[in-house]
């Protein structure tokens, strides 16, 4: 298992190295984790590559190592790598630049072998693509932004699943959310909400909805082999049926203290384009963590 | 049967939606291209408009690398029938394209010898300890050595000196402050203001002269040049200091401490080495062959010469000096040069400029104030959106057929050109501190806007009064 996690800084990032560190240790991941800084337009690349070179004779750092120093910190105060590697302490010279503009800090890891800090700069989105192409990520996890189409283009063009940590708050009591019925994706995402709960230890509310008035019978089997599963791991949980529209009703029991687990859509990726998709419309109104597993 | 797994969707999607302004001006080109020429325009000319708006979306909208730019305008142009493959190569090199790649690699000579730090004492005992008077002397030799040697060389160098400042004066190197904010732009407008002083201080200046030239308009001189644009340099920088002061007035009015760091840092850096000294003596040398020589020999062939001087000395090797050269910029510019030239042979530039002055004439009903408007406030704003040498270079053959004195419209545009206050991709050296992580884009509106619009009235000032005695 392979996870990324995406951080911006220090101010804004907390939550998600926080989530993301927990979800890591929940699946004993291999864990990066990787700050895309701005893209640099064609014109200046090679003026700010130039100026990068000057300030290092200063002793100047160029922006994003403030980021991954911090990031280590953070890992070494809660024991997240090895003991040798937090006496080395972090040192810039110590970042291997992998390919072109792409700097790596390898670490070792106390619960999975390999933990890296990345530092890479362009658009979010390709970089985190691009990331997740060469690294074969099976969860990035990135923390909620306001700008639009963001939540669209994670779910359409990352190839693994999507953490997003909406409002995190480590003190609070997250129940996971398994949104169940019987699409190809659902199982994945028990299977993934299952260890993620085993993590955080408050339970599981496991969620089916229907449009109509009705449950189909694939939808009530997709439950009880959910709720099955669940007591096989001895995770307490509670299976809740629910009519109405998909996306609002799991947003409404949701609300801000579940952590949101469910399937990726199976319709064809020209479809979701155009139409959008259930998961697609719970990430972007959710206002609690979600990850849709693919 | 043949079908596309999701995977393939997903990659075509994303390809699409990333490459939509590529695709949107291919569609544009097909369009226009199948549409009737508009009246008085040649079809040649309609032809050269089409790659103009093509390249102008591409540019804006950096959907594809800029080297992928220059070569598809090469293409268009041939592709089109506008001119024959050597035509094509002929037009696409010239002495301003010269003069872009000779400075750019320049600017890495000179600032792979570390003079930074030099520059930072020399800078800090001139000013003294004060806030204000550091932000002066910030503008003021900003200004000043980019007027020479360009704004790419001295954001490279004063940059650190800076940022050494901020971290020096108890602040994290990334965190924003007044502070930080005022002493970034005091650097990025200072070069910004002073790359309009010399014909080396940017290479629209030496697109403009190759402009004047090339089409038999007039031969303007290093001198010339100077004497035209120095006068507003000067009136701009204290008001540029004093505008950035009152945007961002900082806590801290004096800093005494961070400049005895400064100091300290770089006496331990002992004197100067020779290769400084051979490379300072180099410079200053190819600064009088551009003063003396350049209407004999070309600003680009002595920028070239003052490579050769830097490789045969041993002062930088070229393996450094092609890593860290934008070939991509140099590039764009030659296929630029080479479509504004197509802009006046086919009779497209005279066009717009005849059907431009024509609509404006409404508006504005005085064809000065139309003039103006076109090569002052237009050029300003577009290279805002674009780059200040595409500006030139596009808009450089439109502003010289629109009548009037065309040393005065030509000189306006380029000066008009470093008005790139506005945005982060305006100019090299707004993306470099931008770079920084300390300038959001909402701090270049804050002082920029001012700074714009009292650049635009010294401008029009200048070139109404003073310019026609220069004549």
């Amino acid at each position: 298992m392979k996870i990324l996690i995406a951080v911006s800084s220090k101010e804004y990032s907390k939550s998600t190295l926080n989530m993301g560190m927990q979800v890591a240790k929940a699946f004993n991941a291999s864990t990066t984790i990787v700050d895309v800084g701005e893209k640099i337009n064609d014109f200046s690349l090679k003026d700010v590559s130039l100026v990068r070179e000057r300030m290092e004779s200063w002793d100047i750092d160029r922006p994003g190592i403030d980021v991954l120093k911090w990031a280590f910190n953070y890992l070494s105060e809660n024991k997240f790598i090895e003991l040798n590697s937090i006496e080395a302490g972090f040192s810039k010279n110590t970042l291997v630049e992998t390919s072109r503009g792409r700097l790596e800090v390898f670490l070792k890891g106390t619960f999975c072998d390999n933990v890296s800090l990345i530092l890479r700069n362009g658009d979010i989105i390709s970089e985190l693509r691009d990331e997740v192409e060469v690294g074969d990520y099976d969860v990035t996890i990135i923390g909620g932004s306001k700008k639009g189409g963001m939540a669209h283009d994670l779910v359409q063009y990352i190839n693994s699943s999507i953490l997003v940590v909406n409002q995190f708050d480590l003190n609070k009591g997250y129940r996971v959310l398994l949104a169940v019925d019987d699409s190809i994706g659902t199982w994945k995402a028990v299977q993934y909400g299952a260890r993620v709960a085993q993590s955080l230890g408050n339970g599981v509310d496991i969620i089916t909805v229907s449009k109509t008035n009705s449950f189909r019978k694939g939808y009530k089997n997709a439950s009880k082999k959910s709720s099955k599963f669940l007591r096989r791991l001895k995770i307490d949980h509670k299976c809740h049926f629910k009519n109405g529209e998909p996306a609002e009703t799991i947003l409404q029991f949701a609300n801000d203290n579940h952590i949101i687990i469910m399937g990726n859509s199976t319709k064809s990726p020209i479809l979701k384009f155009f139409s959008g998709s259930k998961p697609l419309s719970v990430m972007e109104r959710s206002i609690c963590p979600i990850l849709i597993v693919k | 049967m043949f079908s596309f797994s999701n995977r393939s969707l997903t990659d075509i999607l994303f390809w699409v939606t990333r490459k939509k302004w590529l695709i949107t001006s291919f569609g544009l080109c097909f369009l226009f291209f199948y549409l009737p020429s508009p009246e008085g325009l040649s079809s040649s000319g309609h032809r050269t408009l089409i790659i103009v708006i093509v390249a102008l979306i591409l540019i804006i909208s950096e959907t594809i690398p800029l080297p992928a730019v220059a070569i598809l305008i090469l293409i268009m142009q041939v592709v089109l029938g506008l001119d024959t493959a050597d035509g094509v190569a002929s037009s696409f090199m010239s002495d301003a394209v010269f003069f872009i790649m000779g400075s750019l690699m320049m600017a890495v000579a000179i600032v792979y010898q570390g003079l930074d730090k030099r520059l930072a004492i020399a800078i800090v005992n001139i000013t003294g300890n004060k806030t204000s008077r550091i932000v002066i002397g910030f503008v003021a030799v900003s200004a000043f050595l980019s007027s020479f040697i360009g704004e790419h060389t001295v954001s490279a160098m004063m940059l650190p000196v800076a940022l050494a400042i901020i971290r020096n004066s108890g602040r994290q190197v990334n965190q924003s402050s007044n502070l930080s904010t005022l002493l970034l732009f005091s650097i990025a407008y200072g070069c910004a203001m002073g790359s309009i002083g010399t014909p080396s201080g940017g290479g629209r200046n030496a697109i403009m002269i190759g402009y004047l030239s090339e089409f038999g308009l007039a031969n303007i001189s290093y001198v010339d040049w100077m004497k035209h644009t120095y006068p507003i340099l000067i009136i701009e920088i204290p008001l540029a200091a004093l505008i950035l002061w009152f945007t961002f007035t900082p806590k801290q009015k004096n800093l005494d401490s961070a400049i005895r760091k400064i100091k300290v840092e770089v006496a331990n850096e002992g004197k100067l080495t020779d290769n400084q000294w051979i490379s300072i003596f180099i410079f200053l040398f190819i600064f009088f062959c551009w003063v003396f020589l350049s209407p004999l020999l070309g600003l680009g062939i002595i920028a070239l010469f003052g490579i050769f001087l830097y490789l045969s000395f041993g002062l930088i090797d070229w393996k450094e000096i092609s890593g860290s050269t934008n070939w991509g910029v140099i590039l764009l510019f030659g296929a630029a040069i080479s479509l504004g030239i197509q802009m006046k042979e086919t009779g497209a530039a005279l066009w717009v400029a005849e059907t431009a002055i024509s609509s404006l004439e409404y508006i504005f009903k005085d064809l000065f104030i139309v003039r103006w408007f076109i090569s002052v406030f237009f050029t300003g704003l577009l290279t805002n959106l674009l780059s200040n040498a595409a500006t030139v270079a596009v808009l450089g053959p439109i502003v010289l057929d629109m009548g009037g004195n065309p040393i005065i419209m030509g000189i306006a545009t380029s000066v008009a050109s470093s008005f790139s206050y506005l945005t982060i991709v305006a100019s090299p050296t707004c993306m470099i501190i931008h770079s920084t992580g300390i300038i959001s884009s909402k701090d270049y509106l804050k002082a920029g806007w001012k700074l714009f619009l009292i650049s635009n009235i010294i401008l029009i000032l200048v070139s109404y009064f003073y310019w026609p005695l220069l004549a």
